[in-house]
């Protein structure tokens, strides 16, 4: 079938996929549920943590049961993390979330930020304690884990040319942190105080003064902004500033008071001098400009090729930030180019594994055979992302504790999925020599005779090794999860900053269909060539 | 850490985990089922007298065998709200119907590719054949719940997402290699046997065929994988 044909059907595919509207009433919604759905972090203690039962607890789920209380409704909190929790957000999966959220210009375009901001934090980098660092501007070109969809990591790699490498949690970060993987972890200064206070973390530091100081804001969906839910909301914490709770909330967690609400709770209590409120609802049910957020109220300037794509997403609603914005297009290449060079490596691997594995077997060596096929089989009947984990976190923790080597992600991701794919094509091979001993009984596949047997072979189980290549390629996305910037990493990084998951997504879809495509139409190629070239 | 310590982990975590596992079976027979009914239209399609439909059903097919379906689940877990409002009564669209629509599209490939082959056969009244069709859609199951195990990427609690859980619970990690090895061994006990299974009543359906199966027709039986 043609490509073009293909390349329709799947358009169509999409744009019936594509569609998604969130509830109008947010408000109505939770009265008539009777629970407020409310997102919090479990890896960022103490503001959000998992507790010995496996509960969310900590200075923002206290903030979630104070709202739920005053809304009179039950609570239910579901775990986010950095990376999807404006996504849930944006899904409609949670009503509200309160998870460390910085408040930026950039984030007010893609959900509702509750005005006053609840709390502030800047950036930081926890590194071992020796190193030669004063400045941020030491740290130039260096390799530095961060978190993916933390709001700092874009202007912090811009400002200071820093080579992040980015993880899909905290945990994940922090381990590649303590396996050496970079000079140190990017991430919020209260969190990194938070690790700071724990045996495990002794040894390190945080000697770069902070930078990019913001308020965090508990955030609703885009949509319901305006709405009698933002309102409700935006009325709760303003009260809580006034009667002083937020400061009782952070002594209960015990974390350093912070200026940020001791400058608010006086904000938020000062007087006119006719006697009245100076943090009260304006006629326009705004708050008043001294009682906001200072850094929204100025206007980012953009212009020339990013002026022409806000352009595109006004009129059309996408937001195809690849196609205009530097960082984001180069992000996106250069996961293309990693899940090519992982292709290319899974490719190479799996026929290898496959090749050598049926050479020894078919060798007949008494224990070694054995021990390949019981290797093979393994490998075949265990799902290769548990592989994965088992080497990378696994017996990679295990090196790095005992030896001080660190896995590169990559390798482990193309290592892995060759010796599951490898296996298959062994099985392959072997079934191919069988069938080939029904016609000549002396036909072994050995490495003397390799030269002239092997093509035989590869003729024979043609179709499964390809079927088992293709497959191969399909499933490189998993080195996703174990942080390796390839295309998966690259767009929901991008989603995570920019809130364009439609856009994001079918893009992602289209680009993997090709490469696949152009997998399978090479095999196609080289059946044809052998086919005219077939002495069999 | 002590080995006694860390089995006295695995097996208090033991029924936990196992109700992950459960989640696996769970999803990829949802897979399953969603993706034979799909599947066997495919294949009936293809053998059908009218060319046209045969068209139609090769690109299905041929579609559905390209696209990643770890790339899939992605897709579905950012693009498809989580609930739906419809007059005023709210359904909710769980994750682990999305990891089972996501594995479907690969069963929909295998079955329109086995089944129309296995419909050719008993129409050519070579019914042992045919019924080849049996073990290959269980060892096809098998390979459906090994990749099952990517759901807990959009955060399906299922086995693997439970081992971090684990972890995370027990905030060990050096508990981490052996609760990783520990998921393993539930995968390897339940796919193991029920495939050496399929693969006796495939030689055994083999060897009762009249007209033996050649080799490679079995190897192209087996040949569409998932990821």
């Amino acid at each position: 079938m043609g490509l073009r044909s293909i390349a329709a059907l799947f358009l169509i595919l999409l744009c019936g996929l594509s569609s998604g509207e969130a509830a109008a009433d947010r408000l109505d919604l939770i009265r008539k549920r009777g629970t407020l759905i409310v997102g919090v972090k479990g890896d960022y203690p103490p503001f959000g943590m998992l507790d010995i039962d496996g509960g969310l607890v900590g200075f923002e789920p206290d903030l979630a049961w104070e709202i739920a209380k005053a809304l009179d409704v039950q609570l239910q909190l579901v775990g986010v993390t950095s990376a999807n929790r404006l996504q849930k957000l944006e899904e409609g999966s949670v009503d509200l979330i309160i998870a460390t959220l910085g408040d930026t210009a950039q984030r007010r375009r893609i959900a509702t930020i509750i005005e006053p901001n609840y709390y502030a934090s800047g950036v930081n980098l926890l590194m071992p304690h020796g190193k030669p660092v004063s400045d941020w501007t030491d740290l130039r070109g260096q390799k530095i884990c961060a978190t993916q969809g933390a709001l700092f990591n874009r202007p912090m790699a811009q400002r200071y040319l820093l080579d992040l490498q980015l993880f899909n949690g905290t945990r994940d970060a922090k381990l590649a942190l303590r396996d050496g993987r970079c000079v140190g972890w990017l991430y919020d200064d209260t969190a990194i105080a938070g690790d700071l206070t724990r045996q495990e973390w002794a040894g390190y530091g945080m000697p770069l003064p902070s930078s990019m100081v913001s308020p965090w804001g508990m955030a609703i969906a885009l949509d319901a902004r305006g709405t009698a839910f933002e309102r409700a909301l935006s009325d709760i914490v303003a009260g809580w500033h006034r009667s002083g709770l937020l400061m009782e909330i952070e002594r209960r967690w015990n974390l350093k008071p912070s200026a940020f609400l001791f400058d608010a709770h006086e904000l938020w209590r000062r007087r006119t001098p006719g006697g009245k409120l100076l943090c009260a609802r304006q006629p326009d049910g705004e708050w008043p400009a001294e009682c906001r957020n200072k850094a929204i109220l100025t206007s980012t300037d953009v212009g020339g090729l990013q002026r022409i794509g806000l352009l595109v997403k006004e009129q059309t609603g996408l937001n195809v930030t690849i196609a205009y914005d530097d960082y984001d297009r180069s992000h996106f290449l250069h996961g293309l180019l990693v899940t090519l060079e992982l292709v290319a490596l899974c490719l190479a691997g799996s026929l290898l594994v496959g090749v050598a594995g049926a050479v020894a077997i078919d060798a007949r060596v008494p224990l070694l055979s054995r021990a390949v096929k019981g290797l093979a089989t393994v490998a075949r009947m265990t799902p290769p992302l548990l592989q994965i984990y088992v080497v990378f976190f696994g017996i990679g923790g295990v090196v790095v504790q005992t030896y001080g080597w660190t896995f590169d992600g990559m390798a482990v991701t193309a290592l892995c999925l060759s010796l599951y794919a490898g296996a298959a094509n062994i099985f392959a091979f072997l079934e191919a020599a069988a069938h080939l001993r029904e016609g000549d009984a002396a036909f072994r596949l050995r490495p003397s005779s390799l030269r002239s047997s092997l093509p035989a072979a590869v003729r024979v189980a043609y179709g499964p090794l390809v079927a088992t290549l293709v497959n191969v390629v399909k499933a490189t996305g998993m080195a996703s999860a174990i942080g390796v910037p390839e295309l998966i990493s690259a767009s929901t990084a991008i989603v995570a900053d920019q809130g364009n998951a439609d856009v994001m997504m079918n893009v992602l879809m289209v680009t993997y269909f090709l490469i696949v495509l152009l997998v399978v139409r090479l095999f196609g190629m080289l059946e044809r060539r052998m086919v005219r070239h077939g002495t069999a | 850490m002590e080995p006694l310590e860390t089995a006295r982990a695995l097996v208090a975590w033991t029924p936990f985990l196992a109700g992950g596992f459960v989640w696996n079976i769970v999803i990829s027979l949802t897979a399953m089922a969603i993706g034979t009914a799909l599947g066997s239209v495919l294949a009936v399609m293809r053998t059908a007298a009218r060319p046209v439909l045969v068209r139609a059903s090769l690109a299905l097919t041929a579609f559905t065998r390209n696209v990643p379906t770890f790339v899939v689940l992605f897709y579905l877990a950012f693009v498809i709200p989580v609930e739906f409002e419809i007059d005023n009564i709210v359904y909710p669209f769980p994750a682990w119907v999305k990891a089972s629509i996501a594995l479907a599209i690969a069963v929909v490939g295998f079955v329109s590719d086995n089944l129309s082959t296995a419909i050719r056969a008993w129409r050519g009244g070579n019914r042992g054949a045919a019924l080849l069709f049996i073990p290959g859609w269980t060892s096809y199951f098998v390979i459906i719940v090994m990749a099952s195990s990517t759901a807990s990427v959009i955060g399906v609690g299922e086995i693997v997402s439970r081992c971090n859980t684990v972890i995370g619970a027990t905030g060990r990690n050096g508990l981490m290699l052996w609760v990783y090895l520990y998921a393993m061994t539930w995968f390897f006990l339940f796919c193991f046997p029920l495939n050496l299974l399929m693969a006796r009543a495939r030689r055994r359906l083999q060897t009762r065929i009249a007209s033996p199966v050649k080799a490679t027709d079995v190897a192209a039986a087996k040949a569409t994988d998932t990821d």
